[in-house]
């Protein structure tokens, strides 16, 4: 297991949002965890990238507890967070967005060339490098920042509900590019709210409910348990999630 | 009009040193959000610091610079570490304020111990000293006194651009979470913003002597000049505060010769609230600026 989430409490101020979140994320798959808005999603993401410090519990990388760690130690550890809310920096330009993504390498030759290799990768970068972040599309936005969480080559990656927002087109690019990060032999835990598209697009899948995980396993499975519409939208069934819900990318 | 030209002359060269004090106060703010309103008790204390380095050991004022801001700089990391950076709770903007604001009593209070209020002024050799320039006065301190502000501010323009420190601290004003979750270390950034805003101040008050006489009170009416500076320029825009103190500096000499010396100060407040009727996000916006 790559990575362990064990009995994991955290919360903002007074009361717990995540009351003993146990999680596993098996390498090389992408593990979705879906949940309703305030479910602790997101919380769970940011414990683990160091934003938030667990009141307790372990969060085991590799094998090592890196649970309170500061941000900066656990993307040196290999882990990059996407986060929900939109993350460039809007007003430098697409290319120094992605060079910052390399930030905490020394060798500033290999961070250029390492941003090359994305921007032949991801044609946004090289079409827009010298546009100011803040002028692109939401969907744009996020393929930059994709690009820019693989600046470090990481062993795992976060994403925080990376379709928020956006149109079914560009969602399904969003969706694509997981699938093939994940073609690559990438980790990948992904949180979305719409359950159905998340679960399709994921080998392994969790639901989150009242800050712990209610139901897991095989994301093919899950998608068929009866106990998800039940959780999830109060027994509507999962497909009921709005007009997003129709829109899985298979 | 050759009157209006001399002090348009006049206006930009006491702007340019106006440019530099509120430069390190917006960059402060656009870094942790902290309005620091010791900066202008700051650059009264370095003031003072020149005019005894001056005083005692004939230190040219221009050259104390390179003594009084990396003191200054010191002294801000510390207060930053000490002081601002453990609030963390919701009051933080606040707290600040009345940090920075005692920082400011305090300062006052010290030199009012031991300099008493009686005004000092750095009079060098070459005080009263002008050049003539296609029949305009350039007064030769002034002169040097703005090009040293220009020199600190392109130095400053250079480390925010052109660095590696300089784009963590662009990252952090963008957006501080993902600066964070980038690997940039916040804690770093605040303190040394804070020692680097805080010697723009130094430099400025380094030479603040040799132009103005001050005394332990001056910084009272200097805040609030340089609160109105960066207010108009935009709060957090660097670019902004320079373009709002060169704007009054040459309104208030322009008025000075035009109407009466009576009206300079009061005209400039006309024309700032003006302005921030009109455009109350200040020159550069949020959302325009660059830094
Ligand atoms: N910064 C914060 N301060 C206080 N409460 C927060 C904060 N962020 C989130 N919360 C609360 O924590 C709960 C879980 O939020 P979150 O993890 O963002 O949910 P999800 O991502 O599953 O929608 C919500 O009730 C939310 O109001
Ligand atoms: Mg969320």
């Amino acid at each position: 297991m790559l990575l362990r989430f064990d009995s994991v409490v955290a919360g903002y101020g007074r009361g717990d949002i995540l009351r003993g979140l146990d999680l596993d994320v098996p390498e090389q798959a992408v593990t979705c965890l879906v949940g309703p808005n305030g479910a602790g999603k997101s919380t769970a993401l940011k414990t683990l990238s160091g934003l938030l410090k667990p009141r307790a519990g372990r969060i085991l990388f590799e094998g090592d507890d890196i649970a309170g760690l500061s941000p900066a130690r656990v993307l040196a550890r290999g882990i990059v967070h996407v986060p929900q809310e939109r993350s460039l920096f809007p007003l430098m330009t697409v290319w120094d967005n992605v060079l910052m993504g390399g930030h905490s390498m020394r060798d500033r030759g290999a961070v250029r060339r390492r941003a090359e290799a994305l921007a032949e990768r991801f044609p946004i970068v090289r079409e827009r490098r010298n546009d100011r972040a803040g002028e692109l599309s939401g969907g744009q936005q996020k393929v930059v920042e994709i690009a820019r969480a693989l600046m470090l080559r990481p062993k795992l990656i976060l994403f925080d509900e990376p379709t928020m927002g956006l149109e079914p087109k560009t969602r399904h690019l969003i969706f694509e590019t997981v699938a093939r990060l994940h073609a690559d032999g990438h980790t990948v835990l992904l949180v979305e709210q719409n359950a159905r598209a998340g679960l399709a697009a994921a080998d392994h899948g969790a639901v989150l409910d009242g800050g712990r995980v209610a139901i897991a396993g095989r994301g093919a499975d899950l998608l068929a348990d009866p106990r998800l519409g039940e959780l999830y939208l109060g027994g509507s069934g999962p497909t009921a999630n709005g007009s997003g819900g129709m829109n899985s990318p298979a | 009009m050759h009157l209006v030209v001399q002090a348009c002359i006049l206006g930009v060269l006491t702007g340019g040193v106006y440019a530099l004090m509120a430069s390190g106060l917006t960059l402060v703010f656009g870094v942790m959000r902290v309005i620091n309103v010791a900066q202008g008790a700051l650059v009264i204390l370095s003031a003072y610091l020149s005019w005894a380095l001056f005083t005692h050991f004939q230190v040219d004022p221009f050259l104390s610079v390179l003594i009084v801001a990396p003191l200054i700089f010191a002294l801000g990391v510390g207060v930053q570490l000490v002081f601002i950076r453990s609030l963390r709770s919701e009051q933080a903007e606040e707290l600040s304020l009345l940090i920075t604001w005692a920082l400011a009593l305090g300062i006052e209070g010290v030199l009012g111990a031991v300099y008493e209020t009686t005004y000092r002024a750095t009079n060098t050799s070459y005080a009263n000293s002008a050049w003539t320039i296609f029949g305009y006065q350039v007064s030769v301190v002034r002169a040097y006194a703005f090009g040293l502000c220009v020199a600190v501010l392109v130095l400053l323009y250079l480390l925010l651009a052109r660095t590696r420190f300089g784009r963590s601290v662009r990252a952090t004003v963008q957006n501080p979470s993902s600066a964070l979750l980038l690997g940039v270390n916040a804690d770093r950034v605040r303190a040394l913003a804070f020692g680097i805003g805080v010697s723009t101040a130094a430099a400025a008050g380094a030479v603040y002597g040799v132009l103005y006489p001050f005394n332990p009170g001056s910084h009272y009416d200097l805040i609030s000049r340089l609160l109105s500076i960066v207010v108009l320029g935009g709060l957090g825009s660097v670019a902004g505060a320079v373009a709002a103190a060169l704007m009054m500096g040459v309104v208030e000499a322009v008025v000075a010769v035009e109407i009466s010396p009576v009206w300079s100060s009061f005209s400039y407040f006309v024309v700032l609230v003006a302005i921030l009727l009109l455009r109350p996000q200040g020159f550069f916006g949020a959302r325009e600026r660059t830094l």
